[in-house]
């Protein structure tokens, strides 16, 4: 399943508002990777499912196997918000 | 004479308790009784096992309990769309009843998921949902009719054409929303946190009925308005 090496973010930022930007990290981060590149650097360069409407990510698959479903709606809560952190590579 | 008096005072004091239409109710000295309650509100809270929890237990379910401080999300051990929806939607709608945890909020979380998600093979599945629905809103608690009705809510937007397949099922749910909807409390200038959180259950009933209204076609709001007298139309006027 893995499809190459876990690539090592070179910063951490964290943002006091929401956006979709954390939104996304959100999700990556609820199923337990820290972004788009772990992600796929675990899981292949499959294509993620999203939303049609947003954009928002739909499904994700853990690292055990189980699947992870999304709301069309925004997830991430105001009280979660500082806590994403939005790595870069 | 005072002990005149105290014959008469006591005679006054033993009142005679009696139910109402009986003979002993004509008697001067009676006191009758106000009516039995009719019970309309009473909860009848679960007495049973659901099966949704004998099936979880069993381990016949997809999904997995998690154990970490997000505890708003279901991991599913197969997609979502593989699942046959004749089968395991009925199942967790029929879960809709349970208060105790982790049975309730498996089975709200996965409703939602699954309504969300399903598309299409929804509505082929409604004629299975109503026992389920009508179960759940019998039981008349607090927490599980807000639960029920915000799934119907979500299940009339589930899909195309759901509304619509529900009309021919409103004999069976309305009743209890008709209950319930002047089941709102008059606090004057006071603040009822239950509007906050979406607890209350008058709300809860108007806007179920206003979405039942809206996405069920030109039959709708007639059928609503028979189990409902006293809902007035939120599209026409």
């Amino acid at each position: 399943m893995s499809a190459g090496a876990v690539p090592e973010p070179k910063s951490v930022t964290r943002h006091s508002k929401w956006s979709e930007e954390v939104e996304e990290a959100y999700r990556f981060q609820v199923a337990g990777y820290k972004g788009a590149e772990e992600y796929k650097a675990v899981k292949g360069p499959e294509v993620i499912d999203r939303w049609p409407n947003n954009g928002y990510i739909k499904k994700l698959v853990r690292k055990d196997g189980y699947f992870y479903y999304y709301n069309k709606e925004r997830e991430c809560p105001d009280k979660d918000v500082h806590q994403i952190k939005i790595y870069s590579y | 004479m005072p002990s005149d008096e105290k014959t008469k005072s006591k005679k006054q004091t033993k009142a005679l308790v009696a139910e109402g239409f009986s003979v002993k109710s004509r008697l001067k000295n009676s006191v009758v009784l106000p009516p039995p309650s009719a019970g309309a509100f009473k909860e009848n809270p679960l007495d049973k096992p659901t099966d949704f929890r004998y099936f979880y237990e069993r381990g016949d379910l997809p999904i997995a309990l998690e154990h970490d401080t997000k505890g708003n999300k279901i991991a599913w051990k197969v997609e979502i769309e593989k699942l046959d929806y004749h089968h395991y939607l009925p199942m967790f709608f029929d879960g809709l009843r349970e208060t105790k945890h982790p049975y309730g909020f498996f089975a709200r979380q996965g409703v939602h998921d699954m309504l969300e998600h399903g598309g299409s093979k929804i509505l082929t599945v409604i004629p299975q949902l109503i026992i389920p629905i009508k179960k759940a809103l019998e039981l008349r608690e607090h927490k599980v009719l807000c639960k029920t009705l915000k799934v119907l809510q979500h299940l009339v937007v589930s899909a195309d054409m759901v509304g619509e397949a529900l009309v021919p099922y409103y004999r069976q749910i309305l009743p209890i929303l008709n209950i319930f909807i002047n089941k709102n409390l008059n606090l004057g200038d006071g603040i009822d946190y239950g509007q906050q959180r979406r607890e209350n259950v008058g709300d809860l009933v108007q806007e179920t009925l206003e979405a039942f209204e809206t996405h069920g076609g030109e039959d709708a709001f007639i059928n609503i308005k028979y189990m409902v007298p006293t809902y007035e139309s939120c599209r026409l006027n």
